[in-house]
């Protein structure tokens, strides 16, 4: 009784107030909380920098460290304690979709009509059994590197990178052939996280299937696989590649190529400024990475995605946070301005990129790109004794291109069953 | 009646010991040992599968060649540390400025993290861009630098001079303890016996430190059983999985793998051999101890 009362007097005031003209106090602003991971941090910190400038509703970062980020989550959602927005590493997104940890966006997504923009490959990755878990939030792309001064040196046209695997091969022999300390390809060969990022767009270029989304799919089906193996062991032997690169575990992924000694590799968009930073001095170019035909050309998108973890306490406005952070607004000022690549395919062109082309082959890369949907990443790909990685120590350093390959599809068709 | 209240006296003094094992050893063993039995993931809470992990990891190819690869990689540097600390002891025991500027010099490494150590050693030992190599060729010991981590036996060696480098200090230090509580009485009077420096150190030095000695080769041991940082970051497992060490494969499977229970499975196996083979190692040394 005494509740009605309190209702009825505040409905009047109400009323009184709107038909007086007095202004009425805004809702309280909310505080977000989201969690991003270490490597992630800098582009996320920009667009939160941004939105906190624009939005009464504020958003704390918290960074966690890359290897903390499925724990802390797993954790948080068992505890019931989970930020409002998480930024994680795209490739865990299959995994994390089907423990259930994610908020279902679909619905708030379907009519949103920057989200049909972003790449393709983010859209692709986030869905599990016909349902939206996210969207891209701060990408990374690999691309081919090339050192523009030995292309000349080497009677090559510096503003052609190579567009097929035997142009790699015969102008890799050509740098080569300038001297002892010179050498025309470089890929860090107990890497297995570079590889899947520089050396597998190769294989996909070539028409290869690089992973099984589910238990009965061929692993590493094409022939695109053994294209590429066959070609890093025809280097190999030959000597166009650094014996240090068989024991390379991603420690000097660009240190050799920033030693100015390298003609040609695969690497990530963040290289470019990296490289204007640390080896001015260097003129370089970057392609599309290739495959076996002119015109085949693919890409590794990686970097961040953002979702809604289960029991997010401010799911709606977390939600209008993913779609501002797909708005011309925070793509372009908040990313683009910054020298980040925005995760919008059509934005790759943009106002900030025009002095530096470089980047926008970078983002136009992101375009063409692909991720492998799969369970159990790690397993397969990213951990040190992955059955990728031994496929390509096998082959390429012990020449058994064949054998490494069925060993590792029988390997991953095991982990796809688990 | 007076023989009880003794008793319970002694036992309250024990009890904030017996608490904080309780609390800090025994509870999480127990929670370990749960762990172990279940198919815990980080994605998930799993169930309860008995001693399927167990089974597994007896199976595991990977798990028992990375424990032989530890149990050799131990059996390689316990010497190095032991023979290499002891004579850097006997160097700088003796009093005096040059000797406690070396002591500072040799001890220095000691207080830097073993992964930074590491980073700082995948560096110098880089074939393209490395300081070693460069200085091996320079010296025309080698015609190319040479690729340290392509070989496991290689690789293992570089890994052991790293770390030699990094903690020899250590026992050095507790050596220098060791050599210094030895009094002087005793090694005046094997002077005036006649008994020459090496005699000394043999007959005099070496039995009366016999527990410094023990105790030093106990913790490089268990430190060696333990190895990890190192052989992550400048080998990673490489090449072909042959330099994975039993806590590097643990951690592979518990936060790689995302198998908590499986990686609790491992880590409990891993106790017990630590656990017999510091057992063993301690009866030794109560047999061979002076009284």
């Amino acid at each position: 009784m005494r509740t009605r009362n309190l209702v009825r007097r505040a409905l009047c005031a109400l009323a009184l107030a709107a038909g007086s003209g007095v202004a009425l106090p805004a809702l309280a602003a909310e505080n977000l909380s989201m969690w991003v991971r270490a490597s992630g941090a800098n582009a996320a910190q920009r667009l939160t920098d941004l939105w906190n400038s624009g939005h009464a509703d504020k958003i704390t970062l918290t960074v966690i460290p890359d290897n903390q980020v499925v724990s802390k989550l797993a954790n948080g959602v068992g505890a019931g304690n989970v930020p409002d927005l998480i930024s994680f590493d795209l490739i865990y997104m299959p995994d994390f979709m089907r423990a259930g940890f994610l908020t279902d966006i679909t619905d708030a997504m379907k009519g949103d009509p920057n989200f049909g923009k972003v790449a393709k490959a983010f859209a692709e990755l986030a869905s599990y059994k016909g349902r939206l878990y996210g969207t891209g939030f701060t990408p990374d792309v690999s691309i081919l590197i090339y050192n523009k001064d030995l292309f000349r040196k080497a009677g090559l046209d510096p503003n052609q990178p190579p567009r097929t695997l035997a142009q790699i091969h015969e102008y890799a022999k050509k740098i080569r052939a300038l001297g002892p300390d010179t050498y025309g390809f470089y890929f860090s060969g107990a890497c297995p996280g570079c590889n899947i990022f520089t050396t597998s767009p190769m294989m996909v270029a070539s028409g290869a299937k690089m992973l099984p989304a589910a238990a009965g799919d061929e692993p590493l089906a094409g022939t695109g696989v053994k294209e590429v193996l066959q070609l890093f062991r025809d280097m190999w032997t030959e000597g166009l590649i650094p014996k240090s690169a068989q024991a390379d575990n991603g420690a000097n992924f660009v240190a050799n190529f920033k030693s100015g000694k390298i003609g040609i590799q695969g690497a990530g968009g963040f290289l470019i400024a990296d490289l204007k930073k640390e080896a001015p001095g260097m003129d370089f170019g970057v392609g599309f990475l290739p495959g076996t035909k002119e015109g085949q050309a693919s890409a590794f998108v990686g970097g961040d995605v953002v979702a809604i973890p289960k029991g997010s306490k401010h799911a709606a406005l977390a939600l209008q946070f993913i779609k501002w952070e797909l708005s011309d607004e925070a793509q372009l000022e908040g990313l683009a301005k910054n020298n980040i690549l925005p995760s919008r395919a059509d934005l790759a062109d943009n106002k900030y990129f025009q002095a530096e082309p470089r980047v926008v082959t970078t983002a136009k890369a992101l375009g063409i790109g692909y991720v492998p949907w799969v369970f159990h990443f790690n397993d397969m790909v990213n951990s040190d004794a992955s059955p990728w990685i031994q496929m390509i120590q096998g082959a390429v350093f012990d020449g058994k291109v064949d054998a490494s390959i069925a060993k590792a599809k029988a390997r991953m068709r095991e982990i796809a069953a688990e | 009646m007076r023989h009880s209240h003794r008793r319970h006296a002694g036992l309250l003094y024990v009890l904030p010991a017996l608490l904080f094992v309780a609390a800090f050893v025994a509870w999480p063993l127990l929670q370990l040992l749960r762990l172990s039995m279940t198919s815990a993931s980080m994605l998930g809470p799993g169930s309860f599968v008995g001693w399927n992990n167990y089974l597994k990891a007896f199976r595991d190819e990977t798990f028992w060649q990375s424990l032989a690869f530890t149990l050799q990689y131990t059996a390689c540097i316990t010497p190095i540390l032991m023979v290499g600390g002891f004579l850097l002891a006997l160097l700088v025991a003796e009093p005096g400025r040059i000797a406690r500027a070396t002591r500072g010099i040799v001890f220095l490494p000691v207080v830097i993290g073993l992964g930074s150590s590491s980073i700082l050693w995948v560096g110098l030992l880089d074939e393209q861009v490395g300081l070693v190599g460069r200085l091996l060729v320079d010296l025309g010991l080698v015609a190319h630098p040479p690729v340290w981590f392509v070989d496991a036996e290689l690789g293992m060696w570089a890994v052991i001079g790293t770390v030699v480098w990094k903690v020899i200090g250590f026992g050095m230090l507790l050596f220098v303890a060791g050599i210094q509580s030895v009094g002087i009485d005793v090694r005046e009077a094997a002077m005036l016996d006649g008994a020459g420096y090496w005699q000394r150190v043999r007959h005099i030095t070496l039995p009366l430190m016999t527990r410094t000695l023990l105790l030093t080769t106990l913790v490089s041991v268990i430190g060696s059983l333990l190895a990890f940082d190192q052989f992550y970051i400048m080998t990673a497992g490489g090449p072909r999985s042959e330099t994975f060490t039993s806590v590097y494969w643990i951690y592979q499977n518990s936060f790689i793998y995302f198998k908590q229970g499986y990686g609790a499975a491992l880590s409990m196996i891993l106790l017990a051999i630590v656990l017999v083979l510091s057992s063993v190692h301690l009866l030794i040394a109560r047999r061979g101890a002076p009284a």
